[in-house]
């Protein structure tokens, strides 16, 4: 009736071939893109060692750290680290504060919240140099709907990017309009994902909604602030396309930003050295920052994975 | 010799070993029950017969060659998982029929052994139907369709009653049995449950701490136990044990219990002198209204009916407590409210453990 | 939260037509500049009512735009096609590259792939122009300067860490005992890793693809540098457009429609994973 137990083997009994080199056979292709970045990145580490300058290439030579040495009494550089902390500051700021409005305002999940949470996502999804010639239009002074809207309160001749008191509030509304949607995405998951308990147990006991916010959904959304704020800040202090496309780092040196300086470094003045040093502390700022939302980052995956 | 042998098998997780050298052999046909408390290493035992992890140390035979580094697709082994581990992109037949596509069998072959093993388990109208659209006695029987479709050589069950409806356990355990020897499968059942290994197993090895403490048939392990561990792991109610100190005088042994002194039967002698643990099982307390031969004066408590049998909570004049178990109708002649009774126990069955290691030294058999 | 008062209601209403104004007003504004003539749009004060003309769309998509001044060649639809080979292609090597590894990350805890995973994290977040510039040298010592494999494999470094961070996710949430029975069954491991995990992890690799397609489309310092005129991609072929003299500002609004057209629609086919994908895998949709 049924088989004879045994009868049926798939393959003669072998030894398999040693399945410990798998694993290092299927990452072999993400090592090499690794390695694709190492070199280029350990190359700018050389560069920034060096005077290094295209356009006068015998002046090259090994100087160690001088190039670091020159930034702290330039008054460039300063401008720079000034001007990337300025727009840090204050788009991440702006974005979180409003981000978390808006989820606040989002929180439950009808049709209409739903569907206006994908809607506002829209902006996230143009690319942050459209979105500044997009801004760029709008701002035009001659037929720029914003340049009309902002004359009819009185403010003639408004001239946006091109006013150097006005150019960084107006990449500030830029990168605001692009990604605040971010912010809002990330903290209306968290908000969805809290708990109900402890805010069904205040609704019982009559907590005033101040007292619910400030006390109990601020505390439970703080991994989720954290994690967003440092992934934002990340992003924010090596902004390069939505400057670039606005203003290509002017109007004069208001807009130099990290990335764009070093960008006109090494293609407007061909100082490669110089250019590669900037991109140094850029980056070391940028490896503790991204250290720190690693760690917070891994931790909120664990809770994600652990709750699904 | 022996189908399925293991010997001298180790097996450690992160620092801790988890099996510590384990050795059984397997009859062709036999189905032996791996029983231990949740963590004792049974399920990694299972994998490691399955080919999932790699002993550190020993050796693991099929037929007669060796298995330890060959991977799980070549071993020719059915496992039927605790969870089923279905597929859940795949109908019912797709599941059961995944062994015999492996093996490349025929369209029609497939299909003719699919249905007559669902039929066998009686899943046969829901072979069309996806895994989560199966309940789950049904996802249960499919789990162990797909493991005895292809007729391996062995066969692994690993605690496939846990997670189902206490009607369909009792049914299955009745119904696997007759399953298992229809394929005449040699198998290895994991559970935790006593009653199951005693009721499917030619034989039971008890797994504690990493090592096999007895193997032997049911009726040996219950009437036998090797030690006091094992003699508390079978039996439900559990085991009634005492602290005590046989003693030899002019008439045999004996031992001093509820403040009497009792016989041993000759082959207790042994255990003279030594400190012991003497355990009685609840059914070999005879419990009754009046005094007769053996029996000493004890407090009812508690009746407390279990099934068709009753246990009773005695507290002897010390202070002791003993429980006992009789039948329904036993139980309902003692008098609501009642306390006085006499409680003989049958210390022919008596057990007699060494106090410090645990291990039976008392009654010598054979 | 219930507390629903009706002027707590209004607000509500109030606040969320403020929000959705701001957002989509300026979509919608150059949804209606790219139907507009230039005079249409010189005009003060701006209507929202007006004649809608196809001129615009005509011009990019012939590549040729008749002015007073005479014949203009616009190369935009180029540059929209160079966007969907450099994206398309990118992501698709992606896959190939990062799903097998994603597996081995997630089945096989091994010191290597740790340390792969965590450097391709890591550079997500690293400035971009540390490796692009060097590489724009090497590139143009090895002749991979404006070439369409160059750029494919740079766009590796923007969606590679993507793939693999959400990809492994999806696999380690199969739980492990299905490929182990499948194993059992007697199929080896490749069959168990196309049959059994791949199918099992589809809609996770779908969701990565096309975060990945969005982000790689999106991109635009990789192009300006390394790049040239013919093989740009929409992001810096629009910018380069405005500075082209007597482009028609019409034109401009269309050519933005067009370049932001495909990721939004994409979004949109794709929202469900969105949240998933922005967040690597740390915040569940």
């Amino acid at each position: 009736m049924a088989t004879r137990a045994g009868e049926m083997a798939t393959t003669p009994r072998r030894r398999s071939a040693r399945h410990n080199l798998l694993p290092y056979l299927l990452s072999l292709p993400a090592l090499l893109v690794c390695i694709g970045i190492l070199i280029p990145f350990f190359t700018a580490v050389w560069y920034s060692l060096q005077r290094y300058n295209l356009a006068l290439p015998f002046t090259r030579a090994f100087i160690w750290f001088d190039n670091y040495k020159e930034f702290l009494s330039d008054a460039r550089f300063w401008n720079t680290v000034q001007v990337s902390l300025l727009y840090t500051f204050l788009t991440v700021g702006i974005e979180l504060l409003l981000g978390l409005g808006i989820a606040m305002l989002l929180r439950r999940a009808t049709l209409l919240n739903n569907i206006m949470s994908v809607a506002l996502m829209l902006p996230l999804m143009i690319a942050p140099a459209i979105a500044s010639l997009m801004w760029k239009l709008m701002t035009n002074p001659n037929f720029g709907i914003l340049s009309y809207l902002v004359s009819l309160v009185g403010l003639e001749n408004f001239k946006w990017a091109s006013d150097p008191s006005t150019a960084l509030l107006t990449v500030v509304l830029v990168d605001v309009w692009v990604y605040t949607p971010f912010m809002m995405v990330l903290l209306l998951a968290g908000l969805r994902a809290l708990p109900p308990q402890p805010f069904e147990a205040a609704e019982l006991d009559g907590v005033p909604a101040s007292f619910v916010f400030f006390r109990i959904t601020l505390p439970m959304l703080t991994p989720y602030i954290i994690t967003a704020s440092l992934f934002r800040m990340l992003d924010s202090i090596q902004q390069f396309d939505i400057i670039y496309a606005m203003t290509q780092g002017g109007p004069g040196d208001t807009l130099l930003v990290f990335q764009v300086a070093a960008y006109l470094e090494f293609f407007q003045y061909t100082n490669v050295g110089r250019s590669a040093a900037l991109l140094m502390v850029l980056w070391a700022i940028t490896f503790v920052l991204s250290n720190l939302f690693i760690k917070q980052w891994l931790r909120l995956r664990e809770r994600a994975r652990g709750a699904a | 010799m022996s189908y399925l042998t293991l010997d001298g098998v180790k097996k450690s997780f992160r620092k801790e070993e988890v099996l510590s050298g384990v050795s059984l052999g397997v009859e062709r046909g036999e189905t032996v029950v791996v029983f231990g408390t949740s963590g004792a290493g049974k399920t990694v035992l299972l994998r490691l017969i399955a080919g999932m992890y790699e002993p550190d140390e020993g050796d693991i035979r099929i037929g007669s060659e060796s298995v330890v580094g060959v991977g799980p697709e070549a071993r020719d082994v059915g496992m039927a998982f605790q969870n089923f581990a279905l597929y859940p992109h795949m109908p019912a037949f797709e599941n059961i029929a995944s062994p015999l596509r492996a093996r490349r069998r025929p369209e029609d072959e497939i299909r003719r052994r699919v249905h007559r093993i669902a039929g066998l388990l009686r899943i046969d109208h829901v072979l069309h139907h996806l895994p989560r659209a199966l309940s789950n006695g049904q996802k249960q029987r499919t789990a162990l369709a797909r493991s005895l479709v292809s007729g391996p050589s062995v066969l692994l069950l690993d605690d496939p009653l846990r997670n189902v409806d206490a009607k369909l356990r009792y049914e299955m355990r009745l119904e696997l049995p007759r399953v298992l020897r229809d394929f005449e499968a040699t198998v290895i059942y994991v559970t935790q449950d006593y009653k199951e290994a005693m009721a499917l197993g030619d034989r039971i090895a008890v797994l504690i701490d990493g090592r096999f403490a007895q193997v032997a048939p049911p009726a040996a392990i219950y009437r036998e136990p090797a030690s006091m561990a094992i003699a508390r792991l079978f039996g439900d109610p559990t085991i009634n044990l005492y602290p005590c100190r046989p003693s030899a005088n002019g008439e045999g042994v004996g031992v001093e219990l509820f403040g009497s002194r009792f016989a041993l039967p000759p082959a207790c002698e042994e255990a003279a002198g030594r400190d012991c643990l003497i355990g009685l099982r609840p059914e070999h307390l005879q419990i009754g209204m009046e005094r007769s031969e053996g029996a000493v004066p004890v407090e009812l408590d508690a009746v407390t009916p279990l099934n068709v049998r009753a246990v009773l909570l005695l507290k002897t004049q010390a202070g002791e407590e003993v429980l006992a178990s009789c039948s329904e109708a036993d139980a309902l002649r003692f008098p609501r409210g009642h306390r006085a009774v006499w409680a003989r126990p049958a210390m022919e069955t008596a057990l007699l453990f060494d106090r410090e290691s645990g291990e039976r030294i008392g009654p010598r058999r054979h | 939260m219930q507390r629903t008062t009706t002027i707590g209601r209004i607000v509500r209403w109030i606040l969320l037509l403020l929000v959705g104004l701001f957002f989509l007003f300026p979509i919608f504004w150059v949804l209606l500049m790219s139907f507009q003539t230039n005079a249409q749009i010189l005009r003060i004060p701006p209507s929202l009512f007006f004649e809608p003309t196809l001129e615009n769309y005509a011009a990019l998509i012939s590549g040729r735009l008749e002015t007073a001044a005479g014949t203009l060649e616009i190369s935009f639809m180029r540059n929209l096609w160079n966007s969907v080979i450099l994206s398309s292609s990118s992501v698709l090597l992606a896959l190939v590259l990062g799903v097998p590894a994603a597996y081995a990350f997630a089945r096989f805890r091994f010191r290597l792939g740790e340390d792969i995973a965590f450097t391709l994290l890591s550079f997500r977040f690293a400035p971009p122009l540390l490796v692009l510039l060097p590489l724009a040298l090497y590139f143009q010592t090895i002749g991979l300067n404006d070439t369409y494999i160059g750029l494919i494999w740079v766009y590796q470094l923007i969606v590679l860490p993507l793939i693999l961070w959400i990809v492994r996710g999806y696999f380690e949430d199969i739980s492990p005992d299905i490929e182990h029975a499948y194993r059992v069954d007697g199929h080896s491991w490749i069959r168990t890793f196309t049959r059994i995990a791949i199918p099992l992890a589809r809609p996770g690799i779908a969701a990565a693809a096309l975060l990945a397609f969005i982000f790689a489309w999106n991109n635009f310092i990789f192009a300006l540098i390394l790049a040239s005129a013919d093989k740009q991609p929409v992001t810096v072929g629009a910018l380069a457009f405005v500075t082209a003299s007597g482009i028609q500002y019409g034109q401009i609004a269309a050519a933005v429609v067009l370049s932001v057209t495909p990721t939004l629609l994409l979004a949109l086919y794709a929202q469900r994973y969105l949240v998933e994908g922005l967040s690597l895998g740390a915040v569940k949709g």
